[in-house]
């Protein structure tokens, strides 16, 4: 009786905390086989790359040019209309865009459009044994699989930010032209308040989230199991996963750069 | 005629989810769900223990987010004080329902995709045809249905996370403004219609996400691997809808009017 009250309680949690500890091995393994010598991923790692890419890039056009007419662009126009300080709005942009949306509305799409896409092509291959022919082949799976896509995912999220900012300050730009101002205050007071830390700082937080959705979705597509359904739902959990670990991460991330580099929160 | 092949297709594929969503959209205020609606409210338990804590967690982790923003945007400009109004505008007119829209399509939407699609491809869909029970109204049309009876209440529910978070964030966490302060402001720059609207922008989301999620279900084929793809597939389109969903909303209910105590 207490026993399986326990059970109820605790199963799940240890379940969790299991898969969090695999996931941290797999990252491990991941890191280690892709420094240590044969590089044979290289044809992969291309292929993963444009993949991405083609996949990717419509989908992040449109989602941050509404988040960034919408959200940032309206709102905070709206209320420095108000003010009579429309002008800010290219300062308000360095906080939301760089700093805040641009970075996770990539991760938001790149988990949702090329991590699903990882997860559904390993988990099929792996319930059709593909991957346990590998093995048997003496083809090592973590090196000729995962590690092509870590770094290929790691790079486009990184390089795909870069594409996510300037299409999300031209929402910005779009939503000052509604108000009928010109756009001149605009760019003034963005390259006065835009520095060199909140673009590394919004750089390299994608980059990490781009691994941290790949290494998710790999492996839930690598543990996919149960026939169809199982695949369907190996994709419905990598995406929540890898969702809350990416905001998970951004708390953190922007709590620290904002707290150890109080220069860029100035408003000049 | 190849570039012309992509929108072309595009075209198609979109009039068949504006048709396929109008039948469900029919079955529902038609009232014929309700032969079913034992399997709604099934449907209905399954979204609220399936999904409700994990839609929860993401608010309040974006409304921490919101939080930290508020308190270090306010400092820069030299009024801490009034973290609130931040908070207030970015929490309940953006940020809940985006939070909402992505865990609803990563949770819910593509949940749905997966059931379906198991089901369509083993054939049970087909197995309910033959048993004269029209599949649509009994797949598509009660997960919507559910989703209408439960998702505005946890919506509410999740306003309230993610007021907390950023209440945490701003006045726990940060500390430069009294809690008085922080809620003096808070409440201010918001009133009922903005909740109102709040809602309603977050429950569009959800009714075109549950749709998305039934349509890619219900017509995945392919074997096992299809309905990884087709999985796959209804959260791009889902990703888009949130982000125009979201942008349409603000356009209409706050672009012409800021809805701000402010001046005459």
């Amino acid at each position: 009786m207490v026993r399986t009250a326990a059970d109820r309680a605790f199963l799940p949690a240890k379940s969790l905390l299991e898969e969090v500890g695999d996931m941290m091995i797999l990252t491990g393994k991941t890191i280690v086989s892709a420094l240590r010598p044969p590089y044979p991923y290289g044809g992969e790692f291309v292929g993963q790359f444009l993949f991405a890419l083609k996949l990717c890039w419509f989908p992040l056009v449109v989602s941050t040019i509404a988040f960034g007419y919408g959200a940032p662009g309206l709102q905070a126009a709206n209320f420095l209309v108000l003010f009579g300080a429309l002008d800010r709005l290219g300062g308000f942009f360095v906080l939301a865009s760089i700093r805040e949306f641009a970075p996770f509305v990539t991760a938001i799409v790149l988990a949702g459009v090329a991590g699903t896409a990882i997860t559904a092509d390993l988990g099929a291959r792996k319930i059709r044994e593909e991957l346990d022919a590998l093995q048997v082949l003496g083809v090592d799976p973590v090196k000729n699989l995962v590690v092509p896509r870590f770094l290929a995912l790691m790079l486009v999220t990184g390089l795909f930010n870069v594409y996510a900012l300037l299409f999300g300050i031209f929402g910005g730009v779009l939503a000052t032209l509604v108000n009928g101002a010109a756009l001149g205050p605009f760019w003034a007071t963005f390259f006065t308040n835009a520095s060199v830390t909140d673009l590394w700082g919004s750089v390299l937080k994608t980059t990490m989230f781009g691994a941290i959705i790949a290494i998710v979705c790999c492996y839930k597509g690598m543990t996919a199991s149960g026939g169809a359904e199982g695949v369907g739902r190996a994709v419905n959990q990598a995406v929540v996963i890898s969702i809350m670990g990416v905001f998970a991460f951004n708390y953190v991330f922007t709590q620290t750069l904002l707290a150890t580099h109080p220069e860029i929160a100035v408003i000049k | 005629m190849s570039w012309l092949a992509v929108p072309k297709e595009w075209l198609a594929t979109f009039g068949e989810i504006i048709s396929f969503c109008a039948r469900v959209v029919r079955e529902v205020l038609g009232l014929r769900v309700l032969r079913f609606f034992g399997e709604a409210l099934r449907q209905a338990g399954v979204l609220i223990l399936s999904s409700t804590l994990v839609i929860w967690g993401l608010i309040f982790i974006i409304g921490l987010q919101v939080g930290i923003e508020a308190a270090y945007f306010n400092r820069s400009v030299g009024s801490p004080a009034y973290a609130g109004v931040f908070a207030a505008w970015a929490d309940l007119r953006e940020l809940i329902p985006y939070a909402f829209g992505y865990m609803m399509a990563a949770k819910v939407g593509t949940g749905i995709v997966a059931e379906l699609g198991s089901m369509r491809i083993s054939d049970e869909i087909d197995a309910l045809e033959v048993m004269g029970i029209s599949s649509i109204t009994f797949l598509c049309a009660t997960r919507l249905l559910a989703a209408w009876l439960v998702l505005p209440v946890m919506y509410l529910a999740g306003i309230g996370a993610g007021f907390f978070a950023s209440y945490l964030a701003v006045v726990q966490q940060i500390g430069e403004v009294s809690s008085g302060g922080y809620f003096l402001t808070f409440w201010m720059f918001q009133n009922p219609t903005d909740l109102v609207y709040s809602i309603v922008k977050g429950m569009t989301m959800a009714t075109a996400i549950v749709l998305v999620g039934c349509y890619y279900g219900y017509n995945a084929g392919g074997g096992p691997v299809g309905v990884g793809t087709a999985t796959a597939k209804s959260m791009v389109l889902n990703v888009v809808l949130v982000h125009l969903i979201g942008m349409l909303g603000t356009q209409l209910f706050w672009g012409a009017n800021p809805r701000a105590p402010i001046g005459g």
